[in-house]
């Protein structure tokens, strides 16, 4: 009850700003497409019809059709699924595991806390890209590899914040307090230190998923993440780049629904960490 | 002093990483219902010695016993009972309270650490709140939505819900008003009878501890100087230090104004503490034996102790 | 007695206060509404006297301080009301007619002194620039000289080597002396100290009370002494200020407040003063510190006040006279109350 209420609070509070209620609409709208994408789509998003192939918008096709016909609406709707479902569990991923790793360093000692560091340091040192394709080459394209290879590239950053936060509560009165009353380390994490660190983490995660977003349309579009015909952003901007010289249409449609997806999810991503953490606006 | 005191620590030592010696060979008994107050200055260990006794920080050598029984064993053998035995209330009453967690949950949780049916343990707290004067709603509000003096009150609830013996209350009226301390000073004095409760109480307000303790020890720089029957240590303090300690708290009376003792200097760092007596750097009446041998605590008249070569009074 | 360079040795022979604070109200913006931090405080600061200002947390005695260095925080929406200072009203000056006012004539030390040094400059910078605000064309070496004779003058040992050290590399006890330094070297005309020793250790507290003490045999300015230990304001203060939830409820020299106190609010808070020789229970006021966002409408002690009638609850009693040197804001001040 309780938890519904500051969420409430904080969302009536991103809405306030101009950029923070633009961005809640447009959050709003690509989940809800993603949620509901069947009921949505006004076509079946494989159906070929290659007599309207690069089709004009139309009130049939209102975003016209791609180089076999398909519905581009339909697919930029059903594309949805994949970026949110890709970005929403790479960064669910990445937030638990880095949150663990992070609260793992911060009560470990200084030296038994360095594995996990150097850890943090060689992901990120790392260059995604190079690193999805040597995994690709591996394994083969597939969406949960997407996920995994994401999830993996965000993890430090959510284990380097949640690291930082538990330094800083770490010897807090109140966490002294609950050990003096016998409470359990993992009581102490849980009920205690979690909720506490919670708020900065949220707002990361949501500051990444047009991140996501962006790297597993980038993926899709190399032909190494979501397999075709699976409607991706990735894909859908390869597909009509491939055609580019007969129509634009296609090209110009997904790369316009990425970029207002990856603007909304920024603007929100922003107004949601000024919202939980004013101090933090200011510092920006 | 008869029967076995309640908490006993002999010879307790903490030396921290990096050679601060936080406490120096500290041995303290508090017999079961005393009230014992703790006083010193920064750097004189009195915190060290609280966390000690409720097991925050290990000493590196000494020994603590409760009711007889070693800590560390207890410990060793993972029993929390223990926990139930001592509570402390700490300084930051506000900063104690799980910011995230309403009134009411924070209450609960002892009862839930320690595993306790809640059903019963609500209607104890219902009665704690009553007994507290706090209001019956403020189990719905948040430490944030709280006074000063009710987060006070909500930390007291939390240590009594467990049914303690001992409460050691770090510093309990800082950041209090004037106008409400003497209020929580009573509580504290009725909850004491009330719970039949053994009391360490730890303040720099000299009046606080003057007028509620029974026994005084002092602290400087990780060892103890002085123990005495508070009223024989305020009427006639034996080391200097205590002396010029006492000396410093200020009267509203011009006729009770005692002359202030200064003392020279700064208080010296614990890493690297002065040779011999360690007070004899601001000692005015520092001999030469006070600067190269150590004094060592010694009886100093019927149930006193003072660690000076030369004390001030007390030794016929 | 050595003489400290460039000090004054003038005494005043007007009787004129230094300071007069009239009808000063100060509101601030805050989530709950507007708060009324002081409310119409009229005071006199007299020259050469110490003055202690006391109360509880939210009785407005730091807002006070800023006020006379027209250092107010952000949020704050309203001033009115005069601050006369040598017969120059404070609130009328330009800002850089102001800031001269700060530098020169008004000093302050403040209750954490590492807030008011800067941590990249040495001791002796500090020193040499607070001569320089005074006159810029100093010599170094000059000033320099003149700072280390001042830190020894405020007790600070080995005052040479100090002047290359960091604020970081000295105690609290050292910092605040060097922060008494710094307003000493000023020179003002008016020194406002809020609560300066409430972060020290007691023994360091007492060396701190005593280089007070001994300043105000050379010290010609006035001093106002902020503080909620009414002890200390008892042994070093020639005149007392009481406030109370924005109010001055209570003034006169300390040790006529203190035997005699004529408003309820000064009686009931010197009587929770903890008296160390008696027993029973200790004594408190019931109910809570008045909330600032409130708007009145009666005495703002009324709600504590155990001596309440009908024309407490009329208005907020403005300060009145009680003899020749004392006021106090209560209608009931002439009687005897139990």
């Amino acid at each position: 009850m309780n938890v519904l209420r500051a969420t409430w609070k904080i969302l009536t509070q991103v809405a306030r700003s101009f950029g923070g209620g633009l961005g809640l609409i447009i959050v709003l709208t690509v989940l809800c497409s993603a949620a509901f994408a069947p009921l949505i789509a006004t076509h079946d998003p494989d159906r070929i019809d290659v007599l309207h192939r690069f089709a004009a918008p139309t009130l049939e096709h209102i975003m016209g059709t791609d180089h076999l016909g398909r519905d581009m609406f339909s697919r930029l709707v059903h594309g949805s699924t994949v970026a949110m479902t890709v970005a929403l569990c790479a960064i669910l991923f990445a937030l638990m595991s880095g949150t663990i790793l992070g609260i793992l360093a911060a009560f470990l000692s200084t030296r038994a806390e360095r594995p996990i560091l150097v850890l943090f340091d060689v992901i990120s040192s790392f260059p995604s890209l190079v690193l999805a394709l040597a995994i690709v080459g591996v394994f083969g394209a597939s969406t949960s590899l997407v996920i995994i290879v994401v999830g993996i590239t965000l993890l430090p950053h959510f284990g380097r914040v949640a690291r930082a936060q538990v330094l800083t509560l770490k010897h807090a009165p109140f966490l002294e307090a609950e050990r003096l009353l016998g409470a359990s380390t993992m009581r102490i994490i849980f009920v205690h230190l979690l909720p506490n660190i919670a708020g900065p983490l949220v707002v990361l995660a949501s500051m990444d998923i047009p991140l996501v977003i962006t790297i597993e349309a980038g993926l899709s579009f190399l032909g190494l993440g979501v397999r075709p015909p699976l409607a991706s952003w990735g894909t859908l901007i390869q597909d009509g780049y491939q055609f580019l010289s007969q129509s634009a249409v296609p090209v110009t449609v997904a790369s316009v629904a990425l970029g207002i997806a990856t603007l909304g999810f920024t603007l929100f991503g922003e107004a949601l960490r000024d919202a939980v953490d004013p101090r933090l606006a200011r510092a920006h | 002093m008869t029967g076995q005191p309640l908490i006993a620590m002999t010879g307790i030592s903490v030396v921290y990483p990096g050679g601060v010696r936080a406490l120096d060979d500290v041995t303290l008994e508090i017999a079961r219902g005393s009230v014992v107050g703790l006083v010193g200055e920064s750097g004189s260990g009195k915190t060290t010695c609280c966390r000690v006794l409720t097991n925050l920080v290990e000493p590196t050598s000494g020994t603590v016993m409760i009711d007889g029984a070693p800590l560390a064993e207890i410990v060793g053998r993972g029993d929390l009972g223990f926990r139930r035995r001592i509570q402390m209330l700490l300084q930051d009453a506000v900063a104690s309270l799980s910011p995230r967690l309403a009134v009411s949950t924070l209450v609960e949780e002892p009862l839930r650490i320690h595993g306790e049916p809640l059903t019963e343990g609500r209607s104890r707290i219902t009665e704690l709140f009553r007994r507290l004067g706090l209001p019956a709603d403020i189990g719905s509000k948040y430490p944030h939505q709280i006074s000063g003096g009710q987060a006070r009150r909500v930390a007291i609830a939390r240590a009594l819900v467990l049914r303690p013996e001992v409460i050691i209350a770090d510093e309990p009226t800082a950041g209090l008003d004037v106008s409400v301390q003497g209020d929580l000073l009573n509580l504290l004095q009725e909850l004491r009878k009330e719970f039949a409760l053994t009391f360490l109480i730890v303040s720099h307000n000299l009046s606080v501890v003057r007028r509620i303790t029974e026994r005084t020890v002092v602290m400087y720089l990780g060892q103890i100087i002085e123990e005495a029957p508070t009223s024989q240590l305020f009427a006639a303090p034996a080391h200097p230090y205590t002396a010029a300690l006492l000396s410093t708290n200020p009267s509203l009376d011009p006729r009770k104004r005692q002359a202030r003792i200064v003392l020279k200097g700064e208080i010296p760092s614990v890493v690297n503490p002065p040779s011999g007596c360690r007070f004899h750097t601001r000692c005015a009446h520092v001999r030469e034996r006070c600067r190269t041998d150590v004094p060592q605590l010694r009886l100093a008249g019927e149930g006193r102790q003072v660690r000076c070569h030369f004390p001030l009074a007390g030794i016929t | 007695m050595r003489s400290i360079p460039g000090w004054h040795g003038r005494i005043e022979m007007t009787l004129s206060p230094l300071m007069q604070i009239e009808n000063l109200s100060v509101d601030a913006a805050t989530e709950r509404g507007t708060a009324h931090l002081l409310r119409h405080v009229t005071l006199d600061i007299a020259r050469a006297r110490i003055l202690g200002v006391v109360g509880e947390s939210g009785s407005g005695k730091s807002t006070l301080a800023s006020c006379l260095l027209r250092l107010l925080p952000s949020n704050v929406t309203r001033v009115e009301g005069r601050l006369i200072f040598d017969g120059v009203d404070l609130m009328t000056l330009d800002a850089d007619t102001m800031n001269a006012y700060r530098g020169r004539r008004i000093a302050m030390i403040f209750q954490d002194p590492m807030t008011a040094l800067n941590p990249l400059f040495t001791i002796g910078t500090h020193l040499v620039d607070v001569q320089r605000r005074r006159d810029s064309g100093i010599d170094r070496e000059l000033a320099l000289a003149t700072a280390e004779a001042m830190l020894t003058t405020v007790g600070v040992p080995d005052a040479r080597l100090r002047l290359g050290a960091y604020p970081h590399q000295l105690s609290g006890g050292m910092r605040q002396r060097v922060m008494i330094a710094m307003a000493l070297l000023v020179e003002p005309d008016l020194l406002l100290a809020d609560e300066p020793t409430t972060a020290l250790d007691a023994t360091i507290e007492a060396q701190i009370v005593q280089l007070f003490e001994e300043l105000r045999q050379r010290f010609s300015g006035s001093i106002v002494l902020i503080s909620h230990h009414l002890g200390l304001v008892a042994e070093l203060c020639d005149d007392l200020c009481v406030m109370y939830g924005g109010t001055v409820v209570e003034t006169g020299p300390v040790a006529d407040v203190v035997a005699d106190p004529r408003h309820p609010y000064t009686k009931a808070l010197l009587a929770c003063e903890i008296d160390p020789d008696g027993d029973g229970p200790l004594l408190s006021i019931k109910g809570d510190v008045p909330d600032p966002v409130n708007e009145g409408g009666q005495c703002v002690f009324a709600p504590r006040c155990g001596h309440v009638i009908a024309g407490c609850l009329s208005g907020q009693p403005p300060l009145r006279a009680i003899g020749e040197v004392r006021q106090a804001a209560c209608i009931r001040a002439l009687e005897t109350l139990p």
